[in-house]
Parts: C-alpha cells; sequence; structure tokens
C-alpha cells in the first residue's frame, strides 16, 4: 500500500497536468478547429518564463501571472503570420515554431541554463506544507486548478463566444457573413490555449521543482493531441478522460517492462511505436475518439 | 567560405530528393506529410543493413531505395487508401502521418539500439587548387543529378508523368478524362519514397545515423516545399538547393543549433510574402 499510493498520486498529478495542457488545445482543435502541432512550446514558454522572473527575485505568485501573461501573448502574436495560412501550413508553422523555442532553450545557457535547466525557484506554499506532503498538496492544486478550469470552459463553450468559435471552425466564410471577425476569435481562442499550456507548464516545473529543455519534446504535443481525440474532440470532460486513459497506458505498461524479456531501452520504444499506432486506429476507425461527437467532427 | 558552399551543396541535394516525395504528396494528395522525414531515417538504416550484409556500397543505395518504394507502397495501401475511402479529411491525414512518424522512429530505436552508427566507407579528399573535395560529395552530387535527371525524364516524357502533372493540377479532372487516380498515386508513393530513401543513403554518407536524424530534416524539407511552390517536384529541387546553402551559410555569423532556424525563417518569409513560392503557380 505505502508504494502504490504515492505511484497513484503521481499518475494522477500527470494526469491532472495533461489534462490542462490539453484542455487548452481542445479550445483551439476542438472548438476552433485550429492545427497546433506546437502546443508544447506554450508550456515551455510559462515554465520559464516563471522560473526566469522568480530565479530574479520577482515574488511567486507575480511571476506565475507573468508567466502566463507571457505564454498567452506570445501565443496571440504567433497566430498574427499563421492564421493567414492554410490549416496544414499553420501545423508546420507551428511544429516548427516549436522546434525553434527547443533549441533556444537549449543554446542561450545565459538566460534558460542550457541543457542543464534551472533549478532553485520557490515553489507555491513551499514555508506551510510539510515536505513529505508536497506532492499530495500538488496534486490537490493541480485537480482544483483543473476542475475551475474544466467549469469556466463547459461554460464558455455554451455561451455565445463557443458557438461563434464552432461556426468558424464548421465555416469560416459563413461567419465572416454574419459580421463576426473570425481572426480576432482564432486569436482569443490561441490566447486562452496557450494560458492553459502555460499554467500545466509551470505545475510540471512545480512537481518536478526542475526545468530543463528535455522536457519540451514535440512529443508532448502529440499526447495532447491523443488527449483531445482520444476523449472525444470539443469535449471537455472527454479530455480528462483522455489524460487518464493515456497515462494509465504509459504508466501501466511501465509495470510490464521487468516482465517482459526486452532491454528497457528497447522496450520504451515499442512503447512509444504502440503510441504512435493508436493515433493511426483512432483515426481510421473512431475519430471521434470515446465521447465524441461524430457530427462535431471537421474531419 | 568556399567549403561552406560545397558542403551546402551535398545537404541541398540531400534535402532535394527528400523534398520531392513530399511535394509530390502534396501536390497530389493535398496535404503535408510529417511522417517522411522518419521514413527518410528508415530508408538510411535499411541501405546500412544492405551494406553490412551485402559488403557493396552501390547495393546499399539500391537498397535503401527500393526499400523507400515498398515502405511508401505499403502504407498507401494499408493506411491511406482506406483512409480516403472513408473520406478522411486533410486534418486526418495529417493527424496519421504524425502516428505513422512517431510509430516509425520508435520502431527504429527499438531494432538499431541507443548507438551510433556509420557507413564504413574511406573518403578520398581530392585538392583543387585551395579548395577540398572529398569523394563523397562528389558521390552524393551525382547520384543525386542522376536521380533529378531520372525524374525529369518520368515526369515530361512518360505517360504515367503526364497523368501525374494532370492529377495534381487538377485532380476531378484528371479522374473523368479516364486517368487511373490511384494507379497514379501508387507511382506517387513508389517514386517519391524511393527518392527519398536514396536522401537516406546519401544523409548517412555524409553522418552518424541516428533515429531521430530525419525529424531535423522535415523542416529544412518543407521550407524547400514551400519555397518551390508547393506541388512543383522541379521548385523543390531548386527550394531544397537554396536552403542546404542558407543553412551552410549561415554557419559564417550564426552557431550551428541554430542551421535549421535559418530554413524556418526562409519558410516564414516565403509563406508571407510569397505563399505560391518562387516557382509555384497561383492557386
Amino acid at each position: 500500500m505505502e508504494t502504490v499510493l504515492p505511484y497513484a498520486a503521481t499518475v494522477l498529478i500527470l494526469v491532472g497536468i495533461y489534462a490542462l495542457f490539453a484542455l487548452g488545445l481542445n479550445i483551439q482543435w476542438g472548438f476552433g478547429g485550429l492545427i497546433n502541432f506546437g502546443h508544447v512550446a506554450f508550456m515551455a514558454i510559462g515554465a520559464y518564463a516563471m522560473v526566469i522572473l522568480n530565479l530574479y527575485g520577482v515574488p511567486l505568485a507575480l511571476a506565475i501571472l507573468a508567466g502566463l501573461a507571457i505564454a498567452g501573448s506570445i501565443g496571440a502574436l504567433l497566430t498574427i503570420p499563421a492564421l493567414r495560412l492554410r490549416a496544414d501550413y499553420l501545423a508546420i508553422v507551428t511544429i516548427g515554431f516549436a522546434e525553434i523555442l527547443r533549441y533556444f532553450l537549449l543554446n542561450e545557457g545565459w538566460l534558460t541554463g542550457g541543457a542543464g535547466g534551472l533549478i532553485g525557484f520557490s515553489l507555491p506554499l513551499e514555508n506551510i506544507v510539510p515536505a513529505e506532503h508536497y506532492d499530495l498538496f500538488l496534486l490537490g492544486f493541480i485537480w482544483g486548478a483543473l476542475l475551475i478550469a474544466l467549469a469556466a470552459l463547459q461554460r464558455l463553450a455554451k455561451s455565445p463566444w463557443g458557438r461563434v468559435l464552432k461556426s468558424i471552425r464548421e465555416d469560416e466564410d459563413v461567419a465572416k457573413v454574419l459580421g463576426k471577425n473570425v481572426s480576432s476569435y482564432k486569436m482569443q481562442a490561441f490566447l486562452l490555449g496557450s494560458i492553459l499550456a502555460g499554467f500545466a507548464g509551470m505545475m510540471m516545473a512545480f512537481y518536478h521543482s526542475y526545468v530543463n529543455p528535455y522536457y519540451y519534446y514535440p512529443i508532448e504535443t502529440f499526447y495532447a493531441w491523443i488527449i483531445v481525440i482520444l476523449g472525444g474532440s470539443a469535449n471537455n470532460r472527454g479530455t480528462i478522460l483522455g489524460a487518464l486513459v493515456l497515462w494509465t497506458f504509459l504508466s501501466g505498461t511501465r509495470f510490464l517492462s521487468p516482465l517482459v524479456p526486452l532491454p528497457d531501452f528497447t522496450f520504451a520504444a515499442l512503447r512509444m511505436a504502440l503510441v504512435g499506432v493508436l493515433l493511426i486506429v483512432l483515426m481510421l476507425y473512431r475519430p471521434q475518439g470515446i465521447l465524441g461527437n461524430r457530427r462535431e467532427l471537421t474531419f | 567560405m568556399i567549403d561552406y558552399v560545397i558542403t551546402g551543396i551535398t545537404s541541398g541535394c540531400v534535402i532535394a530528393l527528400g523534398a520531392i516525395g513530399l511535394t509530390l504528396t502534396f501536390g497530389i494528395l493535398r496535404f503535408a506529410n510529417l511522417s517522411h522525414g522518419d521514413l527518410v531515417a528508415v530508408c538510411a538504416y535499411l541501405g546500412l543493413a544492405c551494406e553490412r550484409f551485402l559488403n557493396n556500397i552501390f547495393l546499399a543505395a539500391i537498397g535503401a531505395i527500393i526499400g523507400g518504394s515498398l515502405i511508401g507502397l505499403s502504407f498507401e495501401k494499408v493506411v491511406w487508401r482506406p483512409l480516403r475511402k472513408k473520406g478522411g479529411s486533410l486534418v486526418a491525414m495529417l493527424i496519421v502521418s504524425v502516428g505513422i512518424a512517431i510509430a516509425s522512429r520508435h520502431v527504429l530505436m527499438a531494432i538499431a539500439g541507443p548507438g551510433l552508427y556509420f557507413y564504413e566507407i574511406s573518403a578520398k579528399i581530392f585538392h583543387l587548387g585551395d579548395i577540398r573535395i572529398s569523394s563523397v560529395q562528389v558521390l552524393v552530387v551525382a547520384a543525386a543529378v542522376i536521380a533529378m535527371l531520372f525524374l525529369y525524364y518520368i515526369l515530361q516524357k512518360t505517360k504515367l508523368g503526364k497523368a501525374m502533372r494532370a492529377t495534381s493540377d487538377e485532380p476531378a479532372l484528371a479522374k473523368v478524362s479516364g486517368i487511373d487516380v490511384n494507379r497514379v498515386i501508387d507511382w506517387m508513393w513508389i517514386i517519391g519514397m524511393g527518392l527519398a530513401g536514396l536522401a537516406g543513403f546519401l544523409y548517412g554518407l555524409q553522418t552518424s545515423l541516428r533515429p531521430d536524424m530525419g525529424f531535423h530534416l522535415l523542416l529544412p524539407m518543407f521550407a524547400a516545399v514551400i519555397l518551390g511552390g508547393i506541388g512543383n517536384p522541379y521548385g523543390a529541387m531548386l527550394g531544397g538547393l537554396t536552403i542546404g546553402l542558407a543553412q551552410d551559410i549561415s554557419l559564417i555569423v550564426l552557431p550551428s543549433q541554430y542551421k535549421v532556424a535559418v530554413s524556418f525563417v526562409v519558410m516564414i518569409i516565403v509563406l508571407i510574402f510569397r505563399p505560391r513560392g518562387i516557382m509555384g503557380k497561383v492557386t
């Protein structure tokens, strides 16, 4: 029991973080139909901005707010050149942006600590919460934030704002004819999604009490995609379910590793190959995911 | 300076060969195939396996080319055609291509392991005055030129090439005028992925083989495709060469880690100011 409980807590922390991260993508892709293949960049920006500011002496609460603002505004700025593009160009531009940001984090050591990363920033309420219970505190904090985000997004999805965004996804020209400022809505979707990604990145930073560029490979973005598609695009509750399913799979298979006569490296690689296959099979046989509505699909 | 130009040309040849398959898919199937880079890497390893077992560098090249074609054709039969039959949209194809990229890269990792591999060839160095050129560089450029002439012949002089160009220009019209579009698509994969196989082999000659090497080629290849005008194979060749040169010449002023960033910046500039590329037609 003693080992199972912390392990379950760890998995639930990761589920919470990735659910927040994927909810951000769900605003952009599920509701807005925007293909963001560089979502991980905003996770990195949020985390690094918060950490760097805090290390320069900015109080943590302010650093968190500033980090969210920075992640959101860079997300919105990126849409200026990118949203004029066709869907597939947007995919290439965003994935490229995320990769170049990763090179930047790796190489500008004067600011980002380079490959060694950054350590020694403050954690929320670390003076009050006893260290041995800190993971449990973080678990509660992350899930609290997740439930608040879910409630807010559910309201937003049903609001006029959410309906306009969905109409843009279905047919941009119709929304335009009705006098809606399509670019502005897309930009807001990107802003909101990037803020959520930034927040998820900060939670990850608190969880590891460490940031380094190796957390931000493109695969993280595609975890979010798998989560959103698995749960059902444009379904916020489905996104949380998707995160739960993906992390149960990823951590559950880790238990199998000692039982399989393969080197760890090989086993880990095959597990990831399976994630890729899952994506293909989902798109071929159940593109609406577990809870999704087939009529709400843009594909 | 001249050294940078020479390595720029050789890496440009690799990017160009890879970009041809990418632009053909873009032109005919209308989607950005994000698995293309990782499949280039798979082909580089296939070439390596041929070299180890057959002990011959030319058979290795042929193995990589045939391997590429077969992989392209298999994915067409198992994934792409069923997806098109179900009416999978551009976005569905984009996401599936990510799935193929992740799966093939990690299968490669599982088989090859974490180690570094090299093609075992001994390069001779030629001196032309102050300029040093290695036999590998000559081989790369020669192979790329032959492959491109071959592609030119197919596209311009054969009936298949005509059908391919027609399908790329106007798929609906091509279909009603009696062109067997599925056959054209089969050949598109055979040719495009065969050239990708050659690209993987030639890339492997110049550097060490790593399972994620293909992903690093993806951005430069896309930059080449967009620079050359989507769906235009000659544009992709020119674009590839330009991107290769731009990346290597940038080393004079930029640290090498930002090489790929150069192709990204070129791509963004082209997308904003001239989205149809330097040789593209208006769409």
